[in-house]
């Protein structure tokens, strides 16, 4: 009878505790629903110890549309994807000037909020830091 | 002997010969055809004998254990819940930021649940409960500590805690009677004891990239309770939390007054 009781205590935590969650993609989507149909404006961009404002200025901005299209203030347009690569979550960009041709980048998503992202890439081993914020 | 009796024994030989072929065959079809509702019969004698003998083991096993726990009776309850979180989470880092401005909130929210209780002495002596119930909670979260990232980020923090839970809440009290108007009509009591949730919704799609929440969080319970001639109980209940209910390093702490009616099954079934 211990035994039966046991048993049954036992299957109800592992049924209660076994939970599997596929991380990568919550994460993924998450930053997907974060950065998706909102327009990002460039507030500052940081490298090194050099900072620049484009606060109250005409600045660059880049839309993220929840088909997975993408456009931004220079005329590039194109596809957008998140993904995760080596542990870290990166927005991929394949897209076309408005000359048409075509041009691929990637930037690292150093955090990503409903109002805020912060973006980063890697140029000659500088790191620049990009920060954004949204106007839907 | 007579012809006719001769017919008469012909007739009735032949008769006894068809009703002992026509008798026999019914047999054998019947036998065939018993056999399914047999097998019924007795499959249906093993499980209750199982059954029986479950019940029998587990009665056993009840009394064995439950020996000290004696006079109970079966409650059923409901009621409101008025539910916070404080939540420290400045050492905790993740991709994602969250404005704290928009998401913290002082006070209470409210919540509800229901469920039973079996109220019953111990020993012979003390008062005691044990509470099932099923408990809808709403939580105002309130940050204690931010980050910030001048001047791009105000205050923000890198965990969005989560305000909607389902609970199954298991809850053992010490019952002390305190000697208030006249007990037999009018009980007071003071109630003592430790209460345990197993959160049964999920989380949120924010706490879900690095399963933030934890299943279980332990929780001291007192309160006040007043039993009206037998009638019905009011209770007003404050439950503390005594682990977090999140995973280190974010710390959050669900403190809920819990308000409520409970009334003896017995009386309305």
């Amino acid at each position: 009878m211990k035994k039966h009781l046991l048993y049954s205590l036992l299957a109800a935590f592992t049924f209660i505790s076994s939970c599997s969650k596929d991380t990568t993609l919550a994460e993924t989507n998450l930053a997907q629903k974060m950065i998706e149909d909102k327009a990002w404006f460039l507030d500052y961009s940081q490298t090194g110890t050099l900072t620049k404002t484009y606060v109250g200025q005409a600045t660059y901005y880049i839309n993220f549309l929840k088909n997975g299209a993408t456009q931004d203030s220079d005329g590039l347009n194109g596809t957008y994807s998140v993904e995760k690569i080596s542990g870290q979550l990166q927005i991929h960009v394949q897209a076309t000037t408005s000359n048409g041709n075509a041009i691929e980048y990637i930037y690292t998503i150093v955090s990503a909020g409903a109002s805020n992202l912060i973006l980063s890439y890697t140029l000659s081993g500088k790191t620049t830091q990009l920060y954004y914020t949204s106007k839907r | 002997m007579h012809p006719i009796s001769k017919v008469n024994v012909a007739a009735l030989f032949l008769t006894l010969l068809i009703q002992n072929t026509t008798f026999g065959q019914t047999k054998i079809s019947d036998k065939e055809q018993s056999q399914k509702p047999q097998e019924k019969i007795y499959l249906k004698q093993t499980s209750a004998e199982g059954i029986r003998k479950f019940k029998k083991n587990f009665t056993a096993s009840w009394n064995k254990t439950f020996i000290n726990f004696t006079d109970n009776s079966t409650y059923l309850l409901a009621g409101m819940n008025f539910s916070n979180q404080g939540i420290t989470a400045a050492g905790y880092n993740a991709g994602f930021n969250y404005n704290i401005s928009e998401n913290t909130a002082s006070g209470f929210k409210s919540g509800y649940f229901a469920g039973f209780r079996v109220d019953g002495l111990y020993q012979d002596k003390r008062n005691y409960s044990f509470q099932v119930s099923l408990n809808k909670i709403a939580t105002a979260n309130n940050y204690k500590d931010t980050k910030s990232l001048p001047p791009f980020l105000g205050s923000f923090s890198n965990f969005k805690a989560d305000d909607q839970f389902l609970n199954l809440n298991i809850a053992m009290h010490y019952k002390k009677l305190l000697a208030i108007s006249d007990t037999s009509k009018y009980k007071f009591y003071f109630v003592l004891g430790p209460s345990l949730d197993t959160r049964l919704s999920a989380q949120s799609a924010d706490n879900l990239v690095n399963n933030n929440y934890t299943r279980f969080l332990l929780r001291g319970d007192l309160g006040f309770e007043f039993e009206n001639k037998n009638f019905y109980t009011l209770f007003l209940h404050y439950k503390q939390g005594l682990t977090s209910f999140t995973k280190s390093p974010i710390k959050t702490n669900i403190n809920s007054f819990e308000m409520g009616m409970m009334i003896k099954a017995s009386d309305l079934f």
